[in-house]
């Protein structure tokens, strides 16, 4: 079994690099985004998102 | 503008500092390599040579961001024992590394698979290493107020800071 | 055949087992209830523990171990950066990946010492503040998740075999894993300093 490519070690490592990526992408994302927010809160130009604070 | 808008403020500095692990960690990696304590069984001119590049994408970003955090605060930054030394190391630093390149290329090919490089690069490379401690340290105490202008009394420690109006009032 | 699918198997068991415990421990609300226990630990840390009085008492010492913490993250970076690069293929291409990633681990492992025990201090002076700042625990989940990534599971692998031997995208996005995750780590780190 472990002499093939996809042993232990290279799922493990596929896997938890996969995890950690998405977790992080989506962190920032959001991150990225409520930033946005607080910019079009602060000054009501930046209207990337629905924000119903913004007239 | 840069100081009181949202986040413009802390998104220079976060850059100006997160860069310091492309600029200082490729230019500590060469340093590191002089003195044999990475990659000791790589070349170390071709370690100096390839992370030339990334290393001076990194200091061209902390020069901009670090130019605009100065122009944003000019007279916090200029008027700063701490910024001057700072400006003072760095010119410092330059004229090491523009040894410390002169001398490699004079050396060239004579030790580049020794584990560690000759005595002079060697001291090339932990002058270096102090001299950019020293930047970031710098860089670091700017925004503490130990030695602003209200706070000295010392006269030389006034001239250093340039407190104009309080040596005017000696 | 379990027995025999988890010898073979120890490291994706491993990292199921630690997945499925996070899963468990936001399911049952296990940290909501372990949080408030915590800040009698942050307290003293601030006001009893001798490091905390260091850095509070003297300004000049705080900046000076800040100072070494922003060192050693800068170090930290250059050894991520030149193996994590040349693992995608950017830099140093011309020397082999396993005398890189050898080469580098040492100097990482020693400075995330020296970056560990100076953030310890650095938290340690406004520890009363950083228990409330959620980034401050985003920093600590995304330091451990590196560093249990990085010495459970990439250093393994790579010290395992021949780089040529393991799948190419696998290289890539453990590469990539690795930067994203300790980009993070740094940049959390100087935001905690902002909020």
């Amino acid at each position: 079994m472990n002499d093939s490519k996809w042993d232990d070690r290279t799922i493990a490592a596929a896997s938890s690099s996969v995890i950690i990526l998405g977790a992080l992408l989506y962190y920032w994302v959001g991150e990225g985004q409520s930033m946005l927010e607080l910019l079009e809160l602060a000054y009501g130009s930046v209207k990337f998102f629905n924000n119903p604070l913004v007239f | 503008m840069l100081v009181s808008g949202y986040y413009s403020w802390n998104w220079l500095e976060a850059t100006h500092v997160l860069t310091l692990m492309i600029s200082i960690g490729s230019l500590f990696i060469i340093d590191f390599r002089m003195l044999g304590w990475v990659l000791p069984d790589v070349s170390a001119t071709a370690i100096a040579d390839r992370l030339h590049k990334p290393m001076i994408i990194g200091f061209v970003i902390m020069f901009i961001t670090g130019i605009l955090l100065v122009y944003a605060k000019p007279v916090e930054n200029v008027q700063s024992l701490w910024f001057r030394i700072k400006m003072i190391l760095l010119v410092m630093a330059f004229i090491n590394a523009w040894v410390f390149n002169s001398r490699m290329k004079a050396a060239d090919g004579t030790w580049d698979s020794a584990r560690v490089a000759p005595k002079g690069l060697r001291t090339g490379a932990i002058i270096s290493l102090c001299l950019w401690c020293g930047v970031i340290a710098m860089g670091r105490f700017i925004p503490y107020d130990w030695v602003d202008c209200p706070k000295v009394s010392n006269t030389a420690l006034l001239w250093a800071s340039g407190c104009v109006e309080q040596l005017n009032a000696l | 055949m379990l027995s025999n699918l988890l010898s073979n198997y120890r490291t994706v068991a491993g990292l199921a087992f630690v997945v499925l415990a996070v899963v468990l421990v936001e399911f049952f609300e296990v940290r909501a209830s372990i949080y408030p226990s915590l800040l009698p630990f942050f307290e003293w840390l601030k006001y009893s523990s001798w490091i905390g009085y260091l850095g509070i008492t003297y300004g000049s010492v705080y900046a000076t171990i800040q100072a070494g913490h922003l060192i050693s993250m800068a170090i930290i970076g250059g050894t991520v950066l030149v193996t994590d690069l040349r693992l995608l293929g950017v830099l140093l291409k011309d020397i082999p990946s396993e005398t890189i990633t050898k080469g580098t681990h040492q100097c990482f492992k020693y400075s995330l010492m020296v970056a560990i025990a100076t953030g310890i201090f650095c938290a340690a002076g406004v520890a009363d503040k950083v228990y409330y700042m959620p980034v401050f625990w985003i920093k600590m989940l995304a330091l451990l998740t590196g560093s249990g990534f990085m010495f459970f599971i990439k250093q393994p692998l790579l010290n395992s075999r021949p780089h040529h031997e393991i799948d190419p995208w696998t290289l890539r996005i453990l590469a990539a894993a690795s930067i994203f995750i300790w980009f993070t780590v740094a940049a959390t780190g100087r935001w905690i300093g902002f909020s």
